[in-house]
């Protein structure tokens, strides 16, 4: 008799924690919400308002995060829905998928907006600094939104809302032409981006006639397609895919640092969100989705991290690898795909798992990058790397988290960025026995990973070595000074989630796998498989680990009772020299740059030297970006031409233009 | 118990074999050459001196032995070898071992970086390179392997069921790999042609440019950290021509030893009889090799199974 | 065991890679020479060439002396006694043209698979070979400057067409007649190649293709 009662209570309670999952979920929305009023009200009192902002906010993502352990561990899926305007409905939900990328939104978020309290001291500029963070909080919680929008018209809504947020919080410094013309690329992509992605959600409105997310299975299979198509295109140009990734390193060097590092670490990653939720609810297996996302992958992942390397501006090259991790995330996902069409579900869960991990992991570490160039930015008020050099010494514990996140980004282990591409490769190797085409784009994937793993560390040993190392190449150098503690603080918590990571990577792992669970077709594997695997990554990190500090005491031992002295560096027998004949960024990676050359346009200026006394000599390169040479010649200048024979409809005649409204209105009513 | 004895072997022995290319070398200069033991002398003179820092580094400079000297013993940890149960072994481990050595890599850089040379800095952009071109022709041989033994470790690769030899199945396409793979410990060891650890002119060096500033026990560990990374490439080679469950115990481990040293003999015979490459073709050999091993991965498919 | 004819493919295959990636003249003829021996030594170890009579193996003598000794010896007299410059200049790099050679390969392996003819055991992959081996040729003729590699790439597709006469045939050598009649063509294509740029070389000071290129008006 007692088991009817044991289980209605069960479920009683149960449907109590998961109404209070979401309950807790739209409260932290709510105490984030009341944070940016709060910032709004009392921008009058400089320090209060930042202390006060900071600390709500932290708390309201802190109750975040508490909402999301429920779904991450798996438990039902909770649904909130409310009317609007009477005809719409906007329903929101909390998946695994969507727990999963609600954590850096709310793991990340905090750490940047504690960041901005010493990063924006300025009292003079208090109520421009209250209205950022007021937009900052929209930002935040229009992306909380976009993971949770269940179907179509709130997707739209709340993905709409995070676009212009962001707009809105990269246009602080509006005062300068650059920040503005920046901004206003990024306009015109995220507005263009969105117009795909509306009419891709348009389209398979006109075969389900429902606004539901869950009927978009139904649409037939080369209408879903371009469904995707459009779809990819559209949260592509948000998630920095190549070659719609031209408003990355326009926008992110014109955003103050704190505003970067949440759009480069956090929101473009909402892109990535959009592309495996789409393919999640069309449930669609066929061969070209995986090809398609996989090769996007590659090319982004290759061509963005030689852009990065090319580029001299700090926030420019940190722009261009986040391209670069996109393309891994972007392979991963392209690995789990080709392995769903073709029923290798190990393959599939390696590389599904890999990628979210990887959207987890690149959030951390790029983040945690452009949280300390921006400082070094701001305490030497440079922005070239060929400048800048010897900051490690004046600002310890930013380029101690700075050379961590370096490492991490790079792939390489015991940090977090190697658990990550450890799981993509893992995916794709068990892709290798298939046959025919899928072979070949795995293996293509495998070597891409490769190149990009190579070529990513020679990128950050770039600007490790030239920025952090070595002497100051300026006096702006020079005089750099350790920031304050609320900026070193967040960067330490991250280089040291970094490093834990790599360490206990299990539990991340388990977490990936869990979202996993949203991906309908998809079986994935074994637990046990995936915790023997983990294990093994762990034992690998922690024996290097103990090799190294091995190595550490051995060096140790050895220098006991030996003389150690102190001079300049040898220079090879030249003995006037400066800091200026240090080898520049620009030549260390000039060769690589080269070996790409017909994808790179490299524009060279060289005075030349002509008489015998030589005046000064300059020598200038730039390397360019050829999606946007492309964009520029082939679409955008057709397109103004074009555009400029219409002037003529622009006169400036009132009535004319009344008599437009008029024809308009009739064509309308005619035609409708 | 034998593990752990031809794992210390390695570890003590790798200083031996590069000898072994120096009297090759002296043998084709009509020369005597240094001993056999050179290298063991060099290494103790290096630890019983001090060190001299340069003004401009930091812990990094000071980190980069460290890291390269443990990266390279930690790949050494998971070598089975003479077809020995390794110390450590997992499916996947071959892409930890190689980003391992990555790691070491990435710390070398940053050290002579650190060191605000010129010359230093040269040297390290020349380094990053052509070991990512390298790794490249590494993870096509992973492919190669994977496709053969559907395996990710080496201890499967050489001491399993099937494992991967000359004279095992389709062993045309492990020619090709033994090739590809011998191109690669020259361009990754810094051997001639690819670079020439003998060269006096510091604009013309790789490896040997960005170990300028380190002295004394420093460059010991680096020493080492370049020897057991030499004996990695060549301990690889060598089980790849090996010829597998033929004989057991001692025997087995001398056959071994035999093929070792013969592929440095090899070493030095090529560093005597050719030219070092002009910079601009070093990338030109590193794709050789890729091509190579991509040749015979596609060959896989469907045509030889 | 190694597969002997897998073997002799492979290396033909391999000769096409540095043939791509050569840069001196002298050392692309040697490549020839290696070629034209791999590729008329494949017939004698296919399966179903089995039986050979003793015409055959006077045809296929003949056939590598020609392929492995007197054409690339012709070659390297033209280079010798012109005096050509020993590098080649590409119009395509030589990193682009090894990895051209790689997505040739590719290329033919799924035109092979896509042409689903039914080839005896082994013939699949000497379809590869061939198919490989013209398209470079075609490939170094059309990337490569000079007239004398334009012959030489001219040669390539001569040994590709002589596989593919391989790979689709079982029967006996009686096939390799006409065969052999282009073989001579060929021979005297070299000699009067030979004869033309001594001729050229010594009229004009350079052998370059693009110089012969402003001839035309």
């Amino acid at each position: 008799m007692g088991c009817p009662i044991d289980t209605t209570l069960t479920i009683v309670l149960y449907d109590l924690i998961r109404r209070g999952m979401m309950d807790t979920f739209l409260l932290s929305l709510t105490v984030l919400l009341a944070g940016g009023l709060f910032a709004l009200l009392t921008c009058k009192l400089f320090s209060l308002m930042k202390a006060g902002y900071i600390t709500i906010t932290a708390v309201g993502c802190m109750i975040g995060l508490y909402a999301i352990i429920g779904p991450l561990q798996g438990t039902e899926v909770t649904t909130y829905s409310i009317s609007w305007l009477q005809i719409f409905t906007l329903s929101f939900s909390i998946d695994p998928l969507s727990a999963f990328f609600l954590i850096p939104i709310f793991a990340i978020c905090p750490l940047a907006v504690l960041y901005s309290f010493h990063y924006m001291d300025k009292a003079e500029q208090r109520l421009r600094i209250g209205v950022n963070f007021f937009f900052l909080t929209f930002l935040i919680i229009g992306m909380a939104l976009v993971a949770t929008a269940d179907n179509i018209i709130s997707f739209a809504l709340v993905w709409e809302i995070m676009s212009l947020s962001s707009f809105l919080l990269v246009i602080y410094d509006y005062h300068e032409k650059e920040t503005r013309k920046a901004d206003y690329i990024y306009f015109i992509f995220a507005q263009a981006g969105a117009m795909f992605i509306f009419a891709s959600i348009a389209l398979a409105y006109s075969y389900t006639g429902s606004y539901s997310f869950s009927t978009f299975a139904v649409i037939p299979a080369n209408i879903k397609v371009i469904v995707f198509f459009l779809a990819l295109v559209g949260f592509g140009s948000k998630a920095g895919m190549f070659p719609l990734q031209m408003w990355l390193p326009h926008a992110h060097p014109a955003a103050p640092s704190n505003i970067s590092a949440m759009m480069s670490g956090v929101m473009i990653k909402m892109g990535i969100y959009g592309i495996i939720r789409f393919y999640a609810i069309l449930n669609a297996t066929e061969l070209v989705f995986g090809e398609m996302v996989l090769t996007f992958g590659m090319v982004s992942g290759i061509l963005g991290v030689v852009y990065a390397l090319g580029k001299n501006d700090l926030k420019k090259l940190l722009a261009y690898s986040s391209v670069e991790n996109i393309g891994i995330i972007l392979i991963g996902a392209g690995i789990g795909m080709i392995g769903l069409s073709s029923g290798n579900m190990a393959m599939a869960s390696f590389g599904f798992a890999g990628s979210l991990l990887h959207v987890l992991n690149h959030s951390i570490f790029k983040s945690l990058l452009f949280l300390g160039a921006g400082i070094v930015l701001k305490k030497t008020g440079v922005r070239q790397i060929d400048q800048l050099g010897g900051i490690l010494k004046r600002m310890p514990k930013t380029g101690s988290a700075f050379l961590t996140g370096s490492i991490s980004i790079s792939g390489l282990p015991p940090f977090n960025g190697f658990v990550s591409e450890f799981l993509i490769y893992y995916g794709a190797f068990q892709g290798l026995l298939l046959d025919g085409s899928p072979f070949i784009f795995t293996m293509l994937a495998i070597l891409s990973l490769s190149i990009i793993g190579g070529l990513a560390a020679t990128c950050f040993t770039k600007v490790v070595g030239i920025v952090f190392l070595g002497e100051p190449r300026t006096a702006k150098a020079a005089d750099a000074q350790e920031a304050g503690i609320t900026i070193t603080i967040p960067m330490t918590i991250m280089a040291v989630s970094c490093l834990v990571i790599g360490i206990f990577p299990t539990p991340f792992v388990q977490t990936a796998f869990m979202a996993l669970k949203s991906i309908k077709p998809l079986v994935p594997v074994g637990s046990e498989e995936v915790a023997v695997l983990t294990g093994n990554l762990a034992i690998a990190a922690r024996i290097f680990l103990a090799v190294f500090l091995f190595s550490m005491l051995l060096r140790k031992v050895l220098y006991l009772r030996k003389e150690i002295t102190h001079n300049p560096t040898w220079g090879c027998g030249f003995t006037q020299g400066t800091t200026r004949i240090q080898y520049t960024g620009t030549s260390y990676a000039m060769s690589v740059v080269d070996f790409f050359r017909p994808f790179v346009r490299v524009k060279t200026r060289y005075s030349g030297i002509k008489r015998i006394f030589p005046r000064q000599t300059t020598y200038n390169t730039s390397v360019e970006d050829i999606s946007e040479i492309a964009l520029v010649d082939h679409l955008a200048i057709p397109f103004l031409y074009f555009m400029r024979k219409l002037r003529w409809i622009q006169h400036g005649h009132i009535q004319l233009y009344i008599g437009y409204i008029i024809v308009a209105i009739v064509a309308l009513l005619l035609f409708v | 118990m034998e593990t752990y004895i031809s794992f210390a072997l390695a570890v003590l022995a790798a200083p031996l074999f590069p000898g072994i290319i120096l009297k090759v070398k002296a043998f084709f200069a009509g020369k005597n050459g240094p001993p056999l033991l050179i290298k063991y002398y060099t290494l103790i003179k290096l630890l019983r001196k001090g060190s001299v820092y340069s003004t401009s580094t930091t812990f990094v400079f000071k980190l980069g032995p460290i890291v390269s000297f443990a990266a390279a013993l930690t790949v050494l940890l998971f070598f089975p070898f003479a077809g020995q149960a390794p110390l450590l072994s997992f499916h996947g481990d071959v892409i930890v071992l190689f980003y391992i050595m990555g790691i070491g890599r990435f710390f070398t850089v940053i050290a002579a970086l650190d060191t605000a040379s010129p010359f230093e800095g040269m040297g390290a952009a020349r380094e990053v390179f052509f070991s990512t071109l390298a790794e490249v022709t590494i993870f096509t041989v992973l492919i190669l392997f994977y496709r053969m033994s559907g395996s990710l470790s080496l201890a499967t690769y050489f001491t399993g069921e099937n494992p991967i030899t000359l004279m095992g199945q389709s062993g045309a396409l492990i020619l090709l790999v033994i090739i590809a793979m011998f191109m690669v410990l020259l361009a990754e060891n810094s051997r001639v042609p690819v670079d020439d650890p003998a060269t006096h002119l510091e604009l013309t060096m790789i490896h040997e440019v960005m170990i300028l500033d380190h002295s004394g026990p420093d460059l010991a560990l680096i020493e080492i950290g370049a020897f057991l990374k030499l004996i990695f490439y060549a301990a690889f080679i060598t089980q790849l021509i090996f010829p597998f469950d033929v004989l057991n115990g001692i025997t087995r481990g001398l056959i071994f030893l035999g093929i070792l040293s013969l592929i440095y003999v090899f070493i030095g015979i090529t560093e005597s009889i050719m030219a070092r490459f002009r910079m601009d073709l070093v990338p030109k050999f590193i794709l050789t090799s890729f091509a190579l091993v991509f040749f015979a991965a596609i060959l896989t498919m469907g045509v030889f199974q | 065991m190694i597969n002997i004819t897998e073997l002799i493919l492979v290396v033909t295959l391999l000769s096409v890679l540095l043939s791509l990636g050569s840069t001196r003249l002298m050392v692309l003829v040697r490549i020839m020479a290696l070629q034209g021996v791999m590729v008329s030594l494949t017939p004698l170890f296919l399966k179903s060439h089995a039986s050979l009579d003793s015409g055959a193996i006077i045809f296929f003598q003949i056939m590598t002396l020609i392929k492995g000794l007197l054409i690339p010896g012709l070659l390297y007299m033209a280079v010798k006694r012109v005096k050509i410059q020993r590098e080649i200049e590409p119009f395509i790099g030589y990193h682009a043209s090894i990895l051209s050679g790689l997505v040739i390969i590719i290329i033919s392996v799924f035109i092979t698979n896509n042409l689903r003819l039914s080839l005896p055991e082994g013939h699949s992959m000497v379809l590869i070979t061939a198919i490989t081996t013209m398209a470079s040729g075609f490939f170094l003729m059309m990337a490569r400057t000079k007239a004398i590699t334009q012959v030489i790439g001219y040669l390539m597709l001569e040994n590709g067409i002589y596989l593919i006469g391989t790979a689709l045939t079982d029967h006996r050598h009686t096939i390799y007649v006409v065969e052999f009649g282009v073989l001579l063509d060929l021979l005297v294509g070299v000699m009067v190649m030979g004869i033309i740029l001594h001729n050229i070389n010594s009229a004009f000071s350079d052998v370059d293709t693009t110089l012969l290129g402003r001839l035309k008006d």
